[in-house]
């Protein structure tokens, strides 16, 4: 039997309902008269459940698992680790030195640009949306151990 | 009526205040910029500028977040028919006729009828949301609980059975919305539910990061910029005129998208999106030559331009009247009236009467700025398509990090953005929609919470829902839409949104 792409989605949504059903377990269901906190999400799980055995049913419908394309996962992967770090040193550092590293790193890791370009751009536009925002918009940017 | 006139009249001397018209502005032009940037659609731009909203007035605010979220559909259409990539969701259906078009030199004439359609079917539903908003108000005070749960049931069950995704798949996004929008404190009771310790999880998940992490980062991560097109065809400005033929095959089509748009607009789901792919569809239906849809069909352009603008419109009649958000784009404006303490819902018409008639009005100065606007000043639009991809997306990265942030001053509600953009990489390649499930979190709390008073009232009988008038005929469309939906499913029949949605991937893979 070929792995289809619903297998493995409908897989995944009734792995998320049982995880749901395990997770409420502490939560009371109460009855009809006077519904308890777990009432609707156990509804809920068991709908996904249901739902996700029909997408494996009908899982010959879709395409095989190995024609699913990922030849921008490299691309995503390396967005999502440069972003991750980014958001780790946000409140650390501050709006205005994390966001020139994090455009800096994304153009010259990912996007292979030159390092004086990418240097001008990222403090370019985060400074200048600093200023927009801290001056023209006073809404006030994460401040960094210098107070900025 | 003459209190609807005296009404608008209190709206449009807010409206027309010199920094009121300011906003709606400002808030159009940035929303015809994220219509026609690819990768950023209406839902991310709100929520990634709403913190821009927080030095502003309620009006100022709900006028700037508006104007944006029209302004989108005004800006979709132009790189679906210069470039024929649509710049959000909704240009999805003009990608095809409006580029037909362009390559046999018509691109200024698909342009300049997308815009006054656009126009037509936005000005038409700001008139009659001014005439049927107040006293859909004043009915809406009699819905009990039973009637919002029958109309929340009706949204999703709608927005599942108009997908041209498959309804199953659909169902799954809305369970899952759903889902995630009981993580926290339970309203009712006070228990914790899913939040794992994290204090930051007590309020639950935020609209913001889910909508901005899915639709914004969930864009970029599937977009490499090597894959960013650059083909763009820029019309002169003296060719921006349509024919008086051109002139004849657009009337009809736009007539009909007026009224098909704001009509589904008013119903929940994803309105504008909906509405363009059901206008196009009928459109060939009634076409004397439907062949010619694909290759260039005037009304293949005028009538789903027409419809989302329409419905987008619409979708502010349950908005301002019931307190219903019917999309997610509408779920992100209640939460800015509210972050500047206005509740949305049947007394905001008696209660803050400027925000309600000054908004309303706004729309009426919005519009006529976005055609003034959009016609004159394509080419300038047309050069922002020419940064490079790669200098683009930092950018929006930086700007959705910020957006997060801002809203709760919360590093774990951005690191919900990074997890939900991962998640929509994740639902594209499995051809997911994640429209339904922001909508099913939008709707979560509503639901559950209406859901549990009805049974409640009714000591536990859920025939409550089918005893009162207003919930009976709202569960009675949604049995029917299910039946219908079934029917299809089981016989495995080829009907209209299956045609769509194969023309809608076959668009996608062009």
């Amino acid at each position: 039997m070929t792995l289809r792409a619903d297998h493995v989605a409908g897989a995944f949504f009734i792995g998320l309902g049982l995880l749901v059903i395990a997770l409420s377990g502490d939560l009371p269901t109460g009855s009809l008269s006077m519904p308890g906190s777990g009432f609707l999400p156990k509804i809920v799980a068991v709908m996904a459940i249901f739902f996700g055995a029909v997408l494996v049913a009908r899982a010959k419908e879709s395409k095989a698992f190995a024609e699913l394309t990922w030849s921008d996962a490299k691309h995503a992967a390396l967005v999502v680790a440069i972003t991750a770090a980014g958001i780790a040193l946000f409140e650390p550092l501050g709006f205005l030195t994390t966001n020139v590293l994090l455009i800096f790193a994304l153009l010259a890791i990912i996007e292979r640009r030159q390092v004086l370009p990418a240097t001008g751009y990222s403090v370019g536009v985060v400074v200048t949306t600093y200023v927009l925002f801290v001056y023209v918009l006073k809404t006030p940017l994460e401040p960094g151990p210098l107070g900025f | 009526m003459e209190t609807t006139l005296h009404s608008l009249y209190l709206g449009f001397s807010v409206a027309l205040q010199p920094a009121n018209a300011w906003y709606a502005f400002l808030g159009c032009l940035v929303g015809t910029l994220v219509g026609v940037l690819p990768g950023i659609g209406p839902l991310a731009g709100i929520s990634i500028l709403l913190p821009v909203t927080f030095g502003l007035n309620a009006t100022q605010a709900i006028i700037m977040l508006a104007g944006i979220y029209y302004g989108s559909q005004y800006g979709g259409s132009t790189t679906s028919i210069l470039m024929r990539i649509p710049g959000e969701a909704s240009s999805v259906m003009t990608c095809i006729d409006g580029y037909a078009m362009a390559k046999k030199g018509r691109a200024g004439a698909a342009l300049c009828i997308a815009a006054i359609g656009s126009w037509i079917g936005g000005t038409f539903g700001v008139l009659v949301l001014t005439v049927v908003a107040p006293p859909l108000a004043t009915i809406a005070i009699r819905f009990g609980p039973p009637e919002y749960t029958a109309l929340l049931v009706l949204g999703l069950i709608f927005l599942a059975y108009m997908s041209s995704s498959s309804l199953i798949r659909t169902l799954l996004m809305a369970c899952l919305g759903l889902l995630l929008g009981m993580i926290g404190i339970d309203n009712m009771t006070g228990h914790f539910r899913y939040s794992f310790n994290l204090a930051e999880l007590g309020d639950g998940i935020g609209i913001v990061p889910v909508a901005v992490g899915l639709f914004g980062l969930g864009e970029i991560l599937s977009t490499p910029s090597a894959d960013a097109v650059k083909d763009i065809i820029t019309p002169r400005l003296r060719d921006l005129l349509p024919t008086r033929k051109e002139w004849g095959e657009a009337a009809m089509p736009i007539t009909r998208g007026t009224l098909l748009g704001f009509i589904i607009g008013i119903i929940p789901g994803s309105a504008h999106v909906i509405s363009s792919f059901l206008s196009y569809a009928l459109e060939k239906r009634v076409s004397k030559h439907p062949d010619q849809f694909g290759k260039g069909a005037v009304a293949g352009v005028a009538g789903p331009e027409t419809a989302n603008n329409a419905a987008s419109t619409g979708a502010f009649v349950p908005l301002l009247a019931l307190g219903i958000p019917t999309s997610p784009i509408t779920a992100v404006l209640i939460g800015a009236l509210m972050i500047h303490g206005v509740s949305v819902g049947p007394t905001l018409v008696n209660e803050h009467p400027d925000v309600f008639w000054g908004f309303v009005a706004s729309m009426y100065v919005g519009n006529l700025m976005l055609l003034a606007l959009n016609l004159p000043l394509v080419s300038v639009f047309v050069t922002v398509l020419r940064i490079p991809y790669a200098y683009l997306y930092p950018l929006i990265i930086m700007f959705c990090i910020i957006g997060v942030y801002e809203v709760n001053n919360s590093i774990v509600d951005v690191w919900i953005m990074l997890i939900m953009g991962i998640l929509g990489y994740a639902l594209r390649k499995f051809d997911f929609d994640p429209a339904p499930l922001v909508l099913g979190l939008v709707i979560s709390p509503i639901l559950e919470q209406s859901l549990r008073q009805s049974l409640i009232m009714s000591n536990g009988n859920y025939f409550i829902f089918f005893t009162r008038p207003i919930s009976l005929s709202l569960m009675m469309i949604s049995i029917t839409l299910l039946a219908l939906a079934a029917y299809a499913f089981v016989l495995k029949r080829t009907d209209w949104r299956t045609r769509l949605a194969k023309a809608e991937a076959g668009e996608a893979e062009k």
